[in-house]
């Protein structure tokens, strides 16, 4: 894509960047964008929260519409209408079969899998999972946008110890194969760069565009005529790479057929301090990415599974792993549900932040699901049962939000994961372990 | 069977560890004699196969003692056993179980018998062909390929590549090295902005690289590398890519009537005044050979004023060892600032080429003073202090100057092109010198001898750039294609075609040259190592001991330190840890950066100066700086650099376990935790790692009475009272208990609040010991525990593949053979270069 930079002033920018208080950077660009006609068009956002949620403060008494918000939903009484609570889902794939990759990195690695990760102990394979739900929507819905989609990520990936060594499995929610994560990015900058270029003037991003795509075009042939020279042996790295190419390939080719004529804002330079500060520059980011129809799937961790984040400004100087293994003391048990609210409180943030954004008859968020959970059911006792799981938007109508579903306990999670797909027109037979569809969210069911 | 005996069975076998590769081999000479078959089958029958049989399967295990006969045939499963025997973990505690000698005459016997097994019939383990290099290994090889030792921030290769992701501690692991479209993206913006640099690119943008100081980071002491005289500030090493204006800007606190200064590689080349009428009032100003500061750049750069403070970024971020990515600072920034008055501007002419540019405040009497009387606290006040640097540039390009990079790249200069010419096609003489330049890099870059068909990759680039531009514009852009080659990015080996499938064979000169290159200097070989190997003179043993030898004693082997050692014991941790501000406020930057200081300077020491590796455990010195000594509480250790500290006799400190890195990161935010201790004593010391805790732990008291807690010890022996938890835990825990004198971020304490600290702890086996110096005792007991330990993880980090249990011979192997050096770093770096996994690989098929 190309972008047409009018630069606000900077000072407007940074200052929102550097402070707590939710200035809203990017809205002096809507009036620009909405100026432009966008027709409405299906987008996915997966946000996932990890060491599960203090359930009795997050799951609601009442069922149905007009159900009662918990204290940890309470961020979302604006936006009732807009979300749904589901319960009693489960990805008991999670669960250990006694193997050692670990409770918390299968949490991670089921959820949108429905697939219970691979334990590498054994020889021969070193990892192994499935597509996730994001990447196989991105084939029926983000082949043609600019960007097939983003991955996030405001919890640092971890440069130390995991339940078992398998890191690799809690640093994304996104698959692009059964051996290939995407990694995630945390700097807004870089992401930034990634959706709306590196400045410089248009004609110099259309060179800078034709000089990749030469570099593309020529690497694309050495790396096939290397694959061949190889032999019998195992080239799937060199694959990963030729796809990657590819890929970039279509995405500069898109770019180049899709121009946007948008107002940015200044660059970011730095992650800012604050946990709440970046979290919402991501979100405000993705939420520009989404309005100007750059990409349409997005997948953030809003949380990492064991992580070592700490929360001083909401009275949590402890680890939220740490915190999560309450052991029932009723101080831990109030710093958990402190953790679950703040994190309610900025996915809240993105919702409204989408709300304002107006679409067709109504917003961005009107024709987005933004699916908001964990693999994770409580984390002090490691189930994978009960999962967090809320939902916002409604994809333009086919969701009918504002409700609480209550299911059967255990109810495998796969068969919402299903019927997010044949939302999105990927219609498949099973997924995961799932044994069946949820229907009741759909408006027509 | 009584049912507490099956229950008993069933909760122990937690402690059944998932075991790849095992330690414990004594050199052949010392072998005690052998158990006959007959005699282990006993000892295994009476102590084992009381829970570990057919009927209970206690822990998923079940031992046959006939199967002694044939240990081959099972070899995983008596690896696990072999593990069990010689960290005595089994059985139980609680269980009955054999003397010492028995144990060692079990475990021996099957080590001889899997040993034999695995060298008459070698497993080799599945690599894939290509292997992409780690960041850190990219980092390296541009280095190394283009001499470009700093790289400015902006293009720090943190910040250009994404991590990589970890396995069981190392990130070089080849299945695990992913690449999607989002790297692809970032390789090709990695390689046209490092090209530029390394060139010297005329036309390249501005670049704005913003370094912080951290705000509770104190400035009343000389900065590392900065003049005598000075006080505070910051030292920035960086590539600058021309010849040109470069602008340093200056954020300072409130610092009227101090004296700023500006240097260069040490000289002084601005002094300003920061009067009582604040900066921009009198200033002393650009001493000759600077620009003129009544000609500005004609376009005044507007650079981008750091947005917050307090993010991790200590002085050190400068040389990009920091990470982009790093932690977030996750502290309040900027507590008892005064307000900061407008930023200075210092514009500097300044050549190509590596630079040391030092910001710092002129040291005043009174400077000291004040600090020397003012209590230690977190913030600065209103003492002097700069914010942050900027440093932006180029303006006003003068020339592409002579850098080392330029010189490292162009082996030749046509006489037709003095760098500029004009754009147009390339003459003859100047092909044949791209030709050159590029056939030197190619060599380099892929590691193996250059052909036409690499040539024939990057030539177009070069004529199209030469098209548009100068000669050097076409060299830039032939780097920038080569710099995203499959060839660069990925170690490739080849199976040759008359090697059938799943038979060993012995991997070329070359592919060895780039596996120690990768294994010793996390880089591409150099010259010397290529030529080596492309004679076919590598494969010698005498020749490959002498590069071997010669590549340790090489300053890029700092590698094995801050790659394999740092990842290895979990260090690199440190930058994520953010201990309680309340409870540890005098943890800042500066305290942080001295833990990780002291520990690679520790380990550096042990491996360069041919020590035994144990020193790592039972040294009596470390290195300390003021900062850190005072934290310690050592007493007349002044100044901001390090130096050896050499402690008496049965001293707490000295060895890793004394180590404020080792201590914090093995801490939660508020607390000491002994499990978290225990654990990485256990998985990174003895390699004897406890599985993951079981599912639903059930919940602990953790009042005695009501409104009476627990202490942490009463609340541990509880926890271990549980039998799901007691297998694992009655390992774990008395190690921590010992550590217990360190607090949360390694400093030395007799109480934990109200409780005076009880250090003592007793293994299952019934060994008792007290304190750090009781259980380093206890650890050096048996040496070939740790020492293994650091064999099996350098085979892992040298193949970059996790361990199988048929890597246990060669983990072995290597012991015996570093024995007689008394365990040097060489000696075991020798043994795994010897190995066969080292040197051949497995034909592979489909």
């Amino acid at each position: 894509m190309f972008v047409t930079k009018k630069s606000l002033p900077r000072r407007t920018f940074l200052r929102a960047m550097g402070t707590t208080i939710a200035l809203p950077f990017l809205d002096a660009m809507v009036p620009a964008l909405s100026a432009r006609a966008l027709k409405p068009t299906p987008r996915y956002g997966f946000v996932y929260i990890a060491n599960g949620v203090i359930q009795n403060l997050w799951t609601p008494a009442t069922t149905g519409a007009g159900f009662d918000l918990t204290p940890t939903l309470q961020p979302f009484a604006s936006l009732r209408d807009k979300i749904s609570v589901l319960s009693g889902l489960s990805h008991l794939q999670a669960d250990t079969f006694g193997d050692g990759t670990g409770d918390h990195p299968r949490a991670t690695a089921v959820w949108l899998t429905g697939v219970h990760a691979y334990d590498r102990a054994q020889p021969g394979v070193e990892v192994k999972l499935a597509t996730t739900v994001d990447q196989i929507l991105v084939q029926e819905i983000g082949k043609t946008s600019q960007i097939p989609s983003i991955e996030m990520s405001v919890d640092f990936p971890t440069q130390g110890s995991c339940d078992s060594g398998d890191c690799f499995y809690v640093n994304t929610v996104s698959w692009r194969n059964e051996t290939t994560p995407n990694n995630t990015e945390s700097h807004p900058r870089i992401l930034f760069e990634r959706l709306f270029g590196d400045g410089g003037s248009t004609e110099a991003r259309l060179a800078r565009a034709r000089s990749e795509g030469s570099i593309l075009d020529s690497v694309r042939e050495e790396a096939s005529r290397v694959a061949n020279s190889l032999g019998r042996g195992d080239k799937n790295k060199l694959h990963e790479y030729l796809d990657s190419v590819r890929e970039v390939e279509q995405r500069i080719q898109n770019a180049e057929s899709q121009p946007v004529d948008i107002e940015l804002p200044e660059r970011p330079t730095d992650i800012p301090s604050s946990f709440d500060a970046h979290t919402k520059l991501m979100f405000d980011l993705q939420a520009l990415a989404f309005q100007a129809d750059i990409t349409r799937v997005f997948s953030m961790i809003m949380s990492r599974e064991l992580s070592t984040m700490t929360f001083p400004i909401i009275g949590v100087p402890e680890q939220h792993h740490g915190v999560s293994h309450h052991r029932n003391d009723p101080q831990l048990i109030a710093k958990k549900a402190r953790i679950d609210l703040y994190q309610s409180q900025l996915f809240a943030y993105f919702l409204e932040k989408l709300q304002s954004m107006p679409e067709g008859d109504g917003s961005v968020l009107d024709q987005s699901l933004l699916l908001y959970g964990g693999g994770m059911g409580d984390g002090n006792m490691h189930r994978h049962s009960n999962l967090p799981t809320l939902m916002a938007g409604g994809l333009g109508g086919k969701f009918k939000m504002g409700r609480h579903l209550q299911y059967t306990l255990d109810t495998p999670m796969a068969n919402l994961l299903l019927t997010i797909m044949d939302s999105g027109g990927v219609h498949l037979e099973k997924f995961g372990d799932s044994n069946g569809r949820i229907l009741e969210p759909l408006s027509v069911s | 069977m009584s049912y507490s005996r099956l229950l008993r069975c069933a909760v122990l076998s937690f402690a059944v560890a998932l075991a790849t590769a095992t330690p414990g081999a004594q050199s052949p000479a010392a072998l005690p004699q052998p158990a006959p078959a007959a005699a282990s089958a006993t000892l295994l029958k009476q102590y084992c196969v009381t829970c570990h049989n057919e009927r209970l399967k206690t822990g998923g295990f079940v031992i046959d003692p006939a199967d002694v006969a044939n240990v081959g045939s099972g070899a995983d499963r008596w690896e696990k056993v072999v593990r069990k025997l010689r960290t005595q973990s089994m059985p139980p505690p609680g269980a009955p179980r054999p003397d010492a000698a028995s144990y060692d005459r079990v475990a021996t016997f099957l080590e001889t018998e899997l040993d034999r097994t695995e060298a008459a019939r070698p497993h080799l383990g599945k690599l894939p062909l290509t292997h992409r290099l780690s960041r850190t290994e990219y980092r390296n090889a541009v280095r190394d390929l283009l001499a470009l030792e700093s790289l400015p921030r902006e293009v720090s290769i943190d910040y250009l590549l994404p991590p990589d992701n970890i396995s069981s501690g190392f990130d070089n692991i080849a299945d695990l090295l992913f690449i999607s479209p989002s790297n692809m993206e970032r390789y090709l913006d990695a390689a046209r902005k490092i090209s530029r640099l390394a060139i010297g690119d005329p036309a390249m943008p501005v670049m704005v690289n913003i370094y912080r100081l951290d705000p509770e980071h104190p400035q009343d002491e000389r900065v590392d590398e900065l003049p005598f005289g000075t006080r505070g500030g910051i030292a920035v090493r960086s590539e600058f890519p021309v010849d040109g204006t470069y602008i340093v800007k200056v954020e300072v606190g409130a610092a009227n009537g101090h004296d700023l200064e500006v240097t260069v590689d040490g000289e002084r080349v601005a002094l300003r005044s920061l009067g009582s009428g604040g900066p921009g009032a009198p200033s002393v100003d650009a001493p000759p050979g600077q620009p003129d500061p009544s000609d500005p750049d004609p376009t005044p750069p507007s650079v981008d004023r750091p947005a917050v403070q307090g993010r991790g970024a200590g002085p050190t971020d400068a040389a990009g060892s920091g990470g982009a990515a790093g932690a977030r600072g996750g502290r309040a920034g900027g507590r008892g600032r005064a307000a900061a008055p407008p930023p200075l501007e210092f514009p500097l002419a300044l050549k190509a080429g590596p630079k040391l540019i030092g910001v710092a405040f002129v040291q005043r009497t009174e400077a000291r003073d004040e600090a020397t009387l003012r209590p230690r606290m977190r913030s600065r006040g209103t003492q002097p202090a700069i914010n942050s640097v900027t440093i932006s540039g180029p303006y006003k390009v003068t020339g592409t100057g002579d850098s080392p990079s330029r010189r490292r790249v162009f082996v030749c200069r046509p006489t037709s092109a003095k760098g500029s010419g004009e754009a147009g096609s390339s003459s003859a003489e100047e092909t044949a010198c791209a030709r050159r330049i590029l056939s030197t890099l190619a060599r380099r870059a892929y590691r193996r001898p250059a052909n036409e068909t690499d040539l024939r990759d990057l030539l177009p680039f070069y004529e199209q750039g030469r098209k548009q531009g100068s000669f050097d514009l076409g060299i830039q852009k032939a780097l920038e294609r080569l710099l995203v080659s499959p060839q660069f990015l990925f170690r490739i080996e080849r199976e040759p075609a008359n090697v059938a499938t799943a038979t060993a064979y012995r991997v070329s000169d070359l592919e060895l040259a780039s596996r120690l290159s990768f294994f010793i200097w996390s880089s591409i070989p150099d010259d010397e190592l290529l030529d080596a190997a492309s004679s076919g003179r590598l494969k010698d043993p005498k020749v490959l001991e002498q590069q071997v030898r010669r590549m340790l004693a090489d300053p890029r082997s700092e590698s094995l330190v801050t790659n394999f050692a740092a990842q290895w014991l979990y260090l690199r941790d440190i930058s994520a840890k953010l201990p309680d501000e309340i409870l540890f406020a005098d943890f800042d930057e500066t305290l942080r950066n001295a833990m990780q200081r002291e520990t690679e300077l520790f380990i550096g020491s042990v491996f360069r100066e041919n020590r035994s590796v144990l020193d790592l455990l039972r040294a009596n010195y470390t290195f300390l700086n003021e900062r850190l000594a005072r934290h310690y509480g050592v007493p007349n250790i002044k100044g901001s650099y390090f130096r050896r500290v050499t402690f008496p006799e049965g001293s707490v400190r000295g060895g890793l376990l004394g180590q404020g890195s080792v201590l914090t990161i093995t801490s939660y935010s508020t607390r000491t935790s002994p499990v978290l201790r225990g654990k990485w004593v256990l998985e990174n010391l003895l390699s004897a790692a406890p599985p993951p805790p079981p599912p639903n732990v059930p919940s602990l008291n953790t009042e005695k009475a009501p409104g009476k807690p627990l202490t942490l010890r009463e609340a541990m022996i509880q926890h271990r009272a549980s039998p799901a938890c007691a297998g694992c835990h009655a390992r774990m825990d008395p190690i921590g208990f010992a550590m217990e004198n360190f607090d949360a971020v390694g400093r030395w304490r007799e109480r934990d609040g109200e409780q005076p600290i009880d250090a003592t702890g007793t293994f299952p086996e019934g060994t008792k010991f007290d304190g750090i110096p009781g259980l380093k005792k206890e650890l050096l007991r048996q040496p070939e525990q740790f020492v293994g330990t650091v064999a099996e993880r350098l085979l892992m980090y040298a193949v970059g593949r996790n361990l199988q249990y048929y890597d246990a011979p060669t983990v072995r192997a290597a012991m015996r053979e570093a024995a007689p050096a008394d365990y040097t770093l060489a000696s075991l770096v020798l043994g795994i270069v010897k190995s066969r996994p080292f040197q051949m690989r497995e034909a592979g098929g489909e």
